[in-house]
């Protein structure tokens, strides 16, 4: 039986933040579509005494253009919306791909961008993708709201730079620079976690590399990337050279688990692989569109 | 602890009200106070499909979905099949899609939303639509079949 005794639906972000530091993290839990929560209430992994449901606050849904051209992506997005959103074009067509791999059609109409980061499964899609798009998480807490790079956010298995009492509210991404993002993943079956997942996004203007982004899911604590095969990848102008060094060094700094889904050591060896066939199809379309 | 609360859910076009606790989930209020015994409590996981119901004309996991978080919404169950969800029903029994019949009503729910939405799909956009339902008896070819057949007779 469930220890649950409270079900709050607040319909601001500040009430949400005063419902859950009454809490001590473990007592109140933040709940978003559900898909990852309740499945662990039901298999009693938590048992959380308030839930604090975000379903009521307008401000979490939806994604809507910034004064710069960015896009907010609000927490409670739902992965079905992510995956069909036109505006995430070019580089950062690799958030919606990453959507597309999610589960299933409908548990990717149930979980949220909020809710699927804040948990940090390494194995998730979300998190390299966020990377590789070098994107922004806004979190709201007492003291107001801060921003926090992607690549800062996730920092451990299941861990992300949130300090409790603190919610993710959106993420945050620069305008869509042409380009192209992509997303591919490594799984035993259609909608599974990835054995092993690569996230890029290039941004070019007049046959040029402007910004290169790649990251490793699925291959260690938190989502792999490298500045140095970022700066290969853009120098070489993804060529075959800069790819098959940028994949041996993500290989090498790897730290992968031995799991049902696969050994390290397999692992460590798809890295390159999948590194060189994403760089490949990038810089396919890169000279199509000289 | 956990107090059960008065709770009011529209469940197939008509109004139930039923007491719940906060943490029960819509499986538990269909399945154990309301009698809907068709959507079925396969993983509890949200990884078998079989307790798909539709809200508000989207499929989701009534296993994954707590039951106050529903007044309100428009929910069905298998036992409120109208429409695509018929047209699936007759076609399912029509091309032996059937088994032992505990992923059926997810199998169903789940295709009439894809259909409202994709109403010709091609045999792979069905296999995709229904990723997320699991058959133990292992029949998918002739879901598939039921699918498709369902898209061609119900089609305007």
């Amino acid at each position: 039986m469930s220890a649950l005794a409270h079900l709050h639906r607040p319909a601001t972000i500040e009430e949400a933040v005063r419902l859950l530091a009454a809490g001590d993290g473990e007592r109140v839990r933040l709940l978003a579509g559900g898909a990852t929560l309740v499945a662990m209430m039901n298999a009693e992994l938590v048992d959380p005494a308030e839930l604090v449901s975000l379903a009521a606050i307008a401000e979490l849904r939806g994604i809507r253009a910034l004064a710069d051209g960015g896009l907010r992506i609000g927490a409670m997005t739902r992965h079905r919306e992510t995956a069909a959103e036109a505006r995430l074009a070019g580089a950062a067509a690799v958030l919606r791909e990453a959507a597309a791999r999610i589960a299933n059609p409908v548990v990717r109409n149930m979980g949220t961008i909020g809710g699927s980061i804040a948990f940090a499964d390494p194995a998730a899609d979300y998190p390299p993708a966020l990377v590789a798009a070098d994107a922004a998480v806004e979190i709201a807490g007492r003291r107001g709201r801060r921003q926090v790079p992607a690549r800062e956010f996730f920092v451990d298995w299941f861990a992300t730079a949130l300090a409790p009492g603190e919610m993710v509210t959106a993420v945050l991404l620069a305008p869509p620079a042409p380009g192209r993002g992509s997303y591919d993943k490594l799984c035993r079956v259609s909608g599974d976690f990835a054995i092993a997942s690569v996230a890029l996004s290039v941004a070019w203007r007049d046959g040029a590399c402007e910004r290169v982004g790649l990251a490793v899911g699925g291959c260690g604590p938190r989502p792999l990337h490298l500045d140095e095969a970022d700066a290969l990848l853009r120098s070489g102008r993804l060529g075959e050279a800069a790819a098959r060094r940028a994949g041996e060094l993500l290989a090498a700094a790897a730290d992968p688990l031995e799991d049902v889904r696969a050994s390290a050591a397999y692992r460590r060896r798809v890295i390159p692989r999948m590194v060189e066939r994403a760089v490949a199809q990038a810089r396919a379309q890169l000279e199509a569109n000289r | 602890m956990s107090t059960r609360r008065p709770l009011a859910l529209r469940v197939n076009r008509a109004e139930h009200e039923l007491f719940a606790a906060p943490g029960d989930t819509l499986l538990t209020a269909l399945r154990d106070a309301l009698g809907f015994t068709g959507a079925k409590r396969g993983c509890n996981q949200g990884a078998c499909g079989a307790c798909t119901v539709l809200v508000d004309d989207e499929p989701v996991r009534a296993c994954l979905t707590l039951a106050h978080e529903c007044a309100g919404r428009e929910i069905v169950t298998i036992e409120g099949a109208a429409g695509a969800a018929q047209a699936l029903q007759a076609a399912f029994e029509e091309a032996g899609a059937v088994q032992c019949g505990f992923c059926t009503p997810g199998m169903i729910l789940t295709a009439a939303a894809m259909l409202e939405r994709t109403p010709r799909p091609s045999a792979d956009e069905v296999r995709a639509g229904l990723s997320g339902n699991l058959c133990r008896c292992s029949g998918y070819r002739k879901i598939v079949d039921a699918v498709l057949r369902a898209a061609e007779t119900g089609a305007p």
